[in-house]
């Protein structure tokens, strides 16, 4: 699986972002603030774009292509949550999915740009001898096969990252892409809030996001929000500025316009916290050190990242530390290390193992080699399991 | 404990009366589920027009045609007879337990407690029903109660719609990987 990096260079790609509603543009803005500095320069108008970005999604996007016309040489990267839909719509157009991959987004807009510069140089040269020239497609553009129309891989992605496996024993220094600074996201105050919360007994609300997040402790812990679901992943997903959220403590948390979504807290941290992670694991987290979910999450609503079934079936029975778990599953490390980081704040982990930890022997990974006539006949739990994960 | 191939393709459905066990079988079956529904004449007259007086019947129809049988016993506890023959050979139970009930914790632990000994041999995951008219007891309050009843790993609680596919399927998916966590879809 490749790897996605911000080209860097002393050219900074200047992007227009057309036809975005307020709080992409609030969120671009914040990672170009933060983190693209170097790589990306948001420009006020058309004239000045070397490449623009455009939500596909929204009422009226063919009008805004239209804007399009007298600025040939901008490339163009569209987005959308359905980007099959679109390529039907916009055969040409290079569509990413949604949530937009925050990591690979500058280098894609910096190919973009450079591809269309190159493509009009092309053009501008074969004009020169009268020759038909044909349009390049721009679906033809080599792009991340994570991203755009690969939406499995993409969904998996945007969910776990691409980290690759760490060392199975202790020792080898780790990564610090290995893990995340929850302060510096969405989950780190709603954390904060809902234990303050819960700890005073009094409602306290998250302020200076788009819009408030409400945390009442009573008589069950829930978030109250008018954030719609998909606004939240892009928005957990993405670092804030630092003195952007604040927790404030509130007599009451009034439900003021009538749109807000009351959520368990425990799935809003669950949901939260893996879409922060991405296949990381909160800062400080010992990958080597057994520990055990309490209970299995409540997976009707907390959000099912690759394997979490197996994942939660396995380590509710057993102590385990996160490359074990995988170890045994037979699977990439990322995928438990996404549901430790969701089950940290969702206060389901337990880790106050036993001194001498029951080995775990468990038929998980491990089958016996089965008979030629078994292999051809997989057995019935998998049969119904495959029928169920298709059927759904 | 009997070997997969020789358990029948059967997942038994139980829970307390109006927690959507007929629901959640024609949620998931392949066709219209053989119901013996009836007009309620009993205490259960209170909480629904019709309730199940033998059993629910659903099919799920697996590509290599074979056929999982989804079983739903009736509710009330005065046909408990029927749950053992009902759950005989079952691969595992689903317990669908309504939260809108007057102690669905008590609930929980009659029906475990029915269900002890097809749960040892199988497994069971708990699907909590109505939640949107009777938000406590929470989910926490079952792991809780099961914890006390000695279940240990805790079995999957779920708050679940029983008209959701979704959830129910989620639901089953859960019981086959605590069946097997190592199971892969074939």
């Amino acid at each position: 699986m490749s790897r996605h990096t911000t080209l860097p260079g002393p050219h900074l790609t200047a992007l227009y972002l057309l036809h975005a509603g307020s709080m992409d543009v609030r969120l671009i803005s914040l990672s170009v603030e933060r983190h693209w500095k170097h790589a990306v320069r948001l420009v006020p108008t058309l004239d000045e774009a070397r490449v623009v970005l455009v939500d596909c999604d929204r009422p009226g996007v063919e009008a805004a292509f239209e804007q399009l016309g007298p600025y040939p040489s901008a490339g163009i990267v569209c987005y959308a949550f359905h980007p099959k839909d679109h390529a039907l719509r916009f055969p040409n157009r290079l569509i990413l999915g949604k949530p937009l991959n925050l990591d690979a987004l500058p280098g894609i807009l910096a190919k973009a740009a450079n591809d269309t510069a190159a493509i009009k140089a092309t053009v501008t040269a074969r004009r020169q001898v009268p020759a038909p020239v044909p349009t390049p497609p721009m679906a033809a553009v080599e792009t991340p096969s994570s991203l755009g129309h690969g939406l499995h891989m993409d969904e998996e992605r945007d969910l776990c990252g691409a980290m690759d496996d760490i060392p199975l024993t202790p020792g080898t220094p780790l990564s610090e892409k290995l893990f995340f600074a929850p302060d510096q996201y969405l989950i780190g105050h709603l954390s904060r809030a809902v234990e303050q919360a819960v700890a005073s007994g009094r409602p306290h609300v998250i302020s200076g996001l788009p819009h408030l997040i409400g945390v009442q402790p009573q008589p069950l812990p829930v978030c109250v929000t008018a954030f719609r679901g998909n606004q939240l992943r892009p928005f957990s997903m993405t670092q804030l500025p630092h003195a952007t959220a604040r927790i404030v403590s509130a007599l009451i948390f009034s439900e003021s316009v009538g749109t807000e979504t009351v959520y368990a807290a425990e799935d809003f941290l669950w949901n939260i916290a893996a879409w922060a992670a991405r296949g990381r694991l909160p800062v400080g987290t010992d990958p080597y050190q057994r520990v055990r979910l309490k209970a299995w999450p409540n997976f009707t609503q907390a959000f099912l990242s690759p394997h979490a079934l197996r994942i939660a079936a396995l380590w509710t029975r057993t102590w385990a530390s996160p490359v074990e778990i995988a170890t045994q599953l037979a699977i990439p490390h990322r995928y438990v290390f996404s549901v430790f980081s969701s089950a940290h704040f969702s206060g389901l982990l337990d880790r106050n193992a036993p001194t001498v930890a029951p080995i775990a022997v468990i038929p998980v990974a491990a089958h016996p080699s089965p008979s030629p006539k078994q292999e051809q006949r997989p057995s019935i739990l998998s049969r119904i399991l495959r029928k169920l994960l298709n059927a759904v | 404990m009997r070997s997969e191939r020789a358990r029948h393709n059967k997942i038994i459905f139980s829970g307390t009366v109006g927690a959507g066990k007929s629901t959640a079988i024609a949620a998931l079956s392949d066709i219209p589920p053989v119901c013996t529904e009836a007009v309620a004449s009993d205490e259960t007259a209170a909480l629904k027009k019709t309730t199940t007086v033998a059993m629910d019947y659903g099919l799920l129809n697996l590509p290599d045609g074979e056929k999982v049988m989804l079983y739903g016993t009736p509710g009330q506890e005065r046909f408990s007879f029927m749950w053992e023959i009902l759950s005989e050979g079952g691969i595992g139970l689903v317990l669908l337990i309504n939260n809108a009930n007057v102690d669905p914790l008590k609930d929980l632990e009659n029906y475990l407690a029915a269900f002890k000994k097809f749960i040892a041999s199988t497994a069971v995951t708990i699907g909590v029903t109505h939640m949107d008219r009777a938000q406590e007891p929470g989910l926490d309050a079952y792991r809780k109660k099961l914890a006390e009843l000695g279940h240990d790993p805790l079995p999957a609680v779920f708050r679940a719609d029983a008209r959701n596919r979704e959830d129910v399927a989620t639901l089953v998916k859960a019981l086959l990987y605590t069946l097997n966590p190592g199971l892969v879809d074939a």
